[in-house]
């Protein structure tokens, strides 16, 4: 009787000891979660870094030698837009090996380090001092040098001028470029060519939400070096893609289907400007991951 | 509630269920070797300090009679214990019985105390024992199965990233840190816990003979 009694009394007093261990595993439990908290509550900020995208390979560049070419239209992003009046109706596209600014490129690998942050925040007074060396840089590099690329360039756009004819839609002249960091952290480089004109703004505004929105995986540039993709948009009066034609398509399909990604995504783009008085228009553009190794 | 940002109980939040289920085991095992840990540390400690205190006393006096009633203050004393348990015998005898047999079941009564003494300090230490053996083992069940289904979905997903990898492979291992958490202790009780047991044990094969002698020549 006294036996059972101390062994009910042992196995009370355990009892206790297992509620005891159960509500300080809980306790435990719940002080490592609230450190976690804690801790995710004071890295939850992401440092921001200012970052120019003055890394607009062709913007300046591109310009000038285009106008030397014979008179073309940069399109290039919102930052870099530039407005000068039509000159002819051709379709230049130049690709010439273009310098990235040593800048340019450690404000990319900043961008690649801090995935969170989700506005790319610009610097005018370093973008002006930014193209200056850009265009130094550029004509520098253009005017002598390969012959054999511009040629090549110059099939490849005489390919699209063709095309563009045949399609007849094409409104003005102009050619433009441009290089975007991704909110997701991700280098690109998007060209764009198309129409000059009233609506150059829009199409470099229109060439900006692309950039935006395509994402594109600086995992393989290493494969896709040197591709392009020419691609021609219909643009409709109420701003919505109606058609994407690949004029050109690259060899890694995932660049053609990052480029389309990004299209669709862009889709509906802002309306069409009044000044353009046609219900729809198309507007071309070169996807090429160039620029971004060298 | 859990969001990626709260490092292991955000992966948790995502784990499968086989996962759970391990981890669900391991925190069981945890708490329950915990609960032994507390008791019998208490529980050995107080056996060891009172046999001490009780085995200096019977050596002072040498009386049975007043060591028994002394051995009321000791009563979660192991060699207490079984000094009362041999003196109950001893007084049960009769004035009729010879020395000999008075003192082969007084004998008996001590020994059949020691082994309950045994016992008792030693049950459910062997959990502990088992927990120390078996929880890293679960754990990595826990793992490998965690892993298979993370490289199932990477087939599935058709994508090889880090990315892709990483959070299974993390929440996976977390199988195994759960294992290794719950055994390292028991394992360490374990060792001192037998020890210690060991010791007790030892005192009560020595001291046995002299309580029963004890009785035997009380004049």
């Amino acid at each position: 009787m006294k036996k059972g009694q101390k062994l009910i009394d042992a196995e009370k007093n355990f009892s206790l000891w297992l509620v005891v261990a159960a509500v300080s595993h809980a306790l435990l439990l719940f002080i490592a979660m609230y450190l976690q908290i804690l801790d995710a509550g004071k890295h939850a900020k992401p440092k921001l870094l200012s970052v120019s995208l003055v890394s607009l390979p062709g913007t300046g560049g591109f310009n000038e030698l285009a106008e030397k070419q014979g008179g073309t239209k940069t399109i290039s992003t919102p930052s870099n837009v530039t407005s000068h009046p039509p000159v002819n109706k051709k379709i230049v596209k130049v690709k010439a090996p273009i310098p990235v600014p040593e800048k340019a490129l450690v404000q990319k690998k900043k961008i690649v380090i801090e995935p969170l942050q989700p506005k790319v925040v610009e610097k005018p007074a370093d973008i002006s001092k930014a193209l200056e060396r850009i265009k130094l840089n550029v004509e520098k590099k253009t005017t002598p040098s390969q012959p054999s690329t511009a040629s090549n360039l110059n099939d490849a756009l005489a390919q699209l001028q063709k095309k563009v004819k045949s399609q007849g839609e094409m409104t003005g002249v102009g050619n433009g470029g441009g290089r975007g960091s991704s909110s997701t952290g991700r280098s690109s480089t998007g060209k764009g060519y198309g129409g000059g004109g009233p609506s150059a703004p829009y199409k470099a505004g229109i060439a900006s939400i692309i950039m935006q929105n395509w994402e594109f995986s600086k995992l393989l540039l290493k494969n896709s070096y040197g591709m392009q993709v020419y691609v021609r948009i219909n643009i409709l009066a109420n701003g919505t893609i109606s058609q994407i034609v690949f004029d050109k398509r690259a060899p890694s399909e995932y660049l053609n289907n990052s480029v389309k990604k990004a299209l669709e995504k862009s889709s509906p783009l802002p309306v069409l400007p009044k000044e353009e008085g046609a219900s729809d228009i198309w507007i071309g553009f070169v996807f090429t991951p160039e620029g971004i190794e060298k | 509630m859990l969001n990626s940002k709260l490092g292991i109980f955000g992966l948790l939040s995502d784990a499968g269920p086989v996962v759970l289920f391990v981890l669900s085991v391991l925190l069981s095992f945890s708490i329950v070797s915990w609960a032994i840990i507390a008791f019998k540390i208490g529980y050995i400690r107080k056996s060891l300090n009172e046999s001490k205190a009780f085995l200096d006393y019977f050596f002072e006096i040498y009386n049975v009679d007043k060591a028994f009633t002394e051995s009321e203050n000791f009563r979660k004393g192991s060699l207490p214990r079984v000094f009362r348990a041999g003196y109950i015998e001893y007084r049960a005898l009769g004035e009729k019985t010879d020395i000999r047999q008075a003192k082969a079941r007084i004998a008996r009564a001590v020994k059949r105390e020691v082994n309950a003494e045994s016992k008792r300090l030693s049950s459910l230490v062997p959990f502990l024992a088992t927990v120390g053996n078996t929880a890293p083992f679960i754990g990595l069940f826990g793992t490998v199965w965690g892993i298979m289904t993370s490289f199932h979905n990477i087939g599935t997903s058709q994508s090889a990233s880090l990315a892709a990898v990483a959070p299974g492979i993390s929440e996976a291992l977390i199988a195994t840190a759960a294992g290794l958490a719950a055994a390292i202790p028991a394992v360490i009780a374990y060792n001192y816990f037998t020890q210690q047991i060991s010791i007790i044990d030892r005192d009560l094969e020595e001291f046995s003979p002299e309580f029963v002698s004890a009785f035997i020549n009380e004049p």
